[in-house]
């Protein structure tokens, strides 16, 4: 049985992070779970800056969910500014959020958590044996990236979304040749699925609660409700409920709603809305076997090869939808406020809001970034899943911890950037 | 042929530009096969940590593990690539140092031993860089194409221009020209003026050109009614510590610029 076990920069992660577990006669004594990022400051960093500016600055928070950021902080600018964009707008935005969904989601299930439920040390070294199912993940990349360089020009840091609008339109051509695209790559996803739901994951009950955006008759995206099995609130709301404190281990954030840990990400997403699924989506949970609602969080690997189904399904019926017409921005009337924006990233619920003053300069920011929220629960689900592994050789306690962590898709990058100073 | 020992490595940063060569969807076996690649923590779990021949580094130095790490990096590597705007220019995060302390000290973590801060710098603050691969995030072909030139022993191609040069290629309306803040005219190509293709000013993430004529891009910028606040904020987004003269030019009494010609 190990004392301590320190796993300095854990891999196969987004950032940097490292876990600190001591163990007594079976039992965990200390278990710090933190990121060791170095800190950037990004709320700081937008104050005195112009409202049209927020998106561009923070979307580079982070590389693998930059859309999300930009989004959110688009919204959150306009809510300041009681502007509502147009239905095309919205639809866009929706779409370019399931396009880096896609690549995002593939990424991680095939570059970071596959290698470890098969044996390898990555998924360059599964090449030789598993070359079909790498083609898979990368056409699935390729067709996420696609979709966001077509809306956004770019694939990473996309910058045709703007408050107001939409710089530069995509044609009606290139939306449509979008459809055929995802429409070739849904058996891909649908494999993804099968892969996923074949494989066997340690059996483990996290206790936090599964929040998630959630909105009547969609499966929401960049709006909705904070809810959970029990809970729901408005976004204006999350200051009464969410609170962030420190811990000297880590340059991460801690956040709690009223002083519990929860849970944010694509399981809770799926245990909260799985009724507005897409048909092949709900069909392929059904043979996934696990119940609904799923309290496993090694479970969000499977979560996410359903949701890889369901985006593309999602994306190719707005595309279908979508009947681009040339809409100029707009330019909202400036004005003093505050305003919140509130998003599922692929990695959950993501939160940016700003204060504005009368002359459009940003006075004040907040963003709460999906991993931070789940820093808590991450680190309570280590704490409480050790001892009944405990027997087993150090290699593979390790083993399913790194598994655990993977699971929750965690990006410390985002995470590491956020603080405020309220020691607990 | 032996193939050549590669390393990509990750300080603070938010790993768009590791991605940027892993979103290579067509090449990304074929590449990572023409190499021995020894260390890719964002992906692999095995990483070695020395007797490199390339290291490619993403990310600026933010913390003191940053700055053991990227020393160590330099010392077991014969060439060292910055890969990025964080390692190139700073990028955002450097942006701190033109900031007012007082809108970012309430986030500052009070000294711990563990969290160790440092003046948020580009790589080459530290120590020698063999390449620059500039941008946030690069060009993924340019990553791809600086592999396979090394692979061939050729010099990587470093580029020169500005990008307008790429944006009047792509056919785009100059964005200056109906009023919008581009910083393309003294901003390093090679983007394929990715930015401005999607209706985008240029915010300068690749960093400035060897020649720029800055006097030049102030008096534009100013003819279009932007003031020195908004033009100093705007240049040291991306690569403020990159422009030392920008304070000295932007507050040059008369103007020595040469006469702006519209066409």
């Amino acid at each position: 049985m190990p004392k301590e076990i320190t796993l300095n920069h854990i891999t196969k992660i987004e950032g940097h992070a490292s876990l600190t577990l001591g163990i007594e006669k079976g039992k965990v004594t200390r278990c710090e779970l933190g990121a060791v990022e170095g800190s950037r400051y990004f709320e700081g960093l937008v104050r005195g800056r112009h409202y049209y500016e927020a998106h561009e600055m923070t979307s580079r928070i982070c590389g693998i969910c930059s859309t999300a950021h930009v989004i959110a902080a688009i919204n959150a600018i306009e809510d300041a500014l009681k502007y509502k964009p147009t239905e095309q707008t919205r639809k866009l935005r929706i779409l370019v959020s399931l396009g880096e969904r896609i690549r995002s989601h593939a990424t991680h299930l095939y570059f970071l958590a596959l290698p470890d439920y098969v044996g390898y040390e990555s998924a360059l070294a599964m090449a030789k044996k598993y070359k079909p199912q790498l083609k898979n993940a990368l056409s699935l990349m390729k067709v996420g990236n696609k979709i966001i360089s077509t809306l956004g020009s770019r694939d990473l840091h996309f910058v045709s979304a703007t408050v107001g609008g939409w710089l530069k339109l995509p044609s009606q051509e290139k939306i449509d040749e979008l459809s055929k695209e995802l429409e070739s790559v849904r058996e891909d996803a649908v494999k993804t699925c099968e892969l996923f739901s074949s494989l066997k994951y340690p059996d483990f009950k996290s206790e936090g609660e599964y929040f998630s955006l959630v909105k009547k008759k969609e499966y929401a995206v960049i709006d909705g409700d904070f809810s959970s099995e029990k809970h729901k609130f408005k976004k204006k709301d999350y200051k009464k409920f969410l609170r962030e404190y420190h811990e000297p281990y880590s340059t991460a954030n801690f956040v709690v709603k009223n002083d519990h840990r929860y849970m944010v990400g694509t399981l809770p997403r799926i245990n909260n809305n799985h009724k507005l699924l897409s048909k092949n989506a709900r069909m392929l949970l059904r043979l996934s076997r696990i119940k609904i609602p799923s309290l496993n969080p090694y479970h969000h690997n499977i979560a996410q090869a359903i949701e890889l189904v369901h985006c593309i399904d999602e994306a190719i019926k707005i595309c279908k939808s979508l009947k681009i017409r040339d809409e100029p921005v707009q330019k909202p009337k400036v004005r003093a406020g505050t305003g919140i924006g509130v998003v599922e990233a692929p990695r959950g619920t993501l939160w940016h809001e700003y204060t504005l003053n009368d002359k459009g300069v940003i006075t004040n920011a907040n963003i709460i970034t999906p991993t931070a929220q789940n820093l808590l629960n991450i680190q309570e689900d280590i704490r409480n899943f050790v001892p009944s592994i405990i027997k087993k050789r150090k290699k593979d306690i390790i083993m399913d911890i790194e598994k655990l962590i993977r699971s929750y898709d965690p990006c410390f990058s985002c995470s590491a950037h956020f603080l405020e100073v309220k020691w607990v | 042929m032996t193939k050549p020992k590669v390393g990509f490595f990750g300080i603070t940063g938010c790993a768009g530009c590791l991605l940027s060569f892993i979103f290579n969807e067509d090449e990304i076996l074929d590449i990572t096969n023409l190499v021995n690649l020894k260390a890719f923590p964002f992906i692999k779990e095995v990483n070695a940590d020395d007797n490199f021949d390339i290291v490619f580094l993403e990310g600026l130095v933010a913390s003191k593990e940053d700055l053991e790490t990227l020393k160590k990096l330099r010392g077991n590597t014969k060439i060292l690539v910055s890969l990025g705007a964080c390692a190139c220019t700073g990028c955002v995060p450097a942006y701190r140092h033109f900031t007012l302390k007082e809108n970012y000290e309430h986030l500052l973590y009070e000294k711990r031993e563990r969290i160790r801060d440092v003046e948020p710098t580009p790589i080459d603050a530290h120590v020698k860089v063999d390449y620059f691969i500039p941008g946030c995030p690069p060009n993924k072909k340019e990553i791809l194409s600086f592999i396979k030139d090394l692979l061939l022993g050729k010099k990587p191609r470093q580029y020169t221009d500005p990008v307008c040069v790429e944006c009047r290629r792509n056919n785009n309306l100059c964005l200056l020209d109906i009023g919008k803040p581009c910083l393309g005219p003294i901003t390093l190509g090679g983007c394929n003026s990715v930015c401005t293709n999607g209706g985008f000013e240029c915010w300068g993430c690749r960093g400035p050109t060897k020649d720029m004529n800055l006097d030049l891009m102030i008096k534009v910028l100013k003819e279009k009614g932007f003031d020195d606040k908004f033009i100093k904020d705007r240049m040291r987004t991306f690569a403020g510590l990159k422009l030392p003269v920008l304070e000295r030019v932007i507050n040059a009494k008369g103007n020595n610029a040469k006469p702006h010609n519209k066409d």
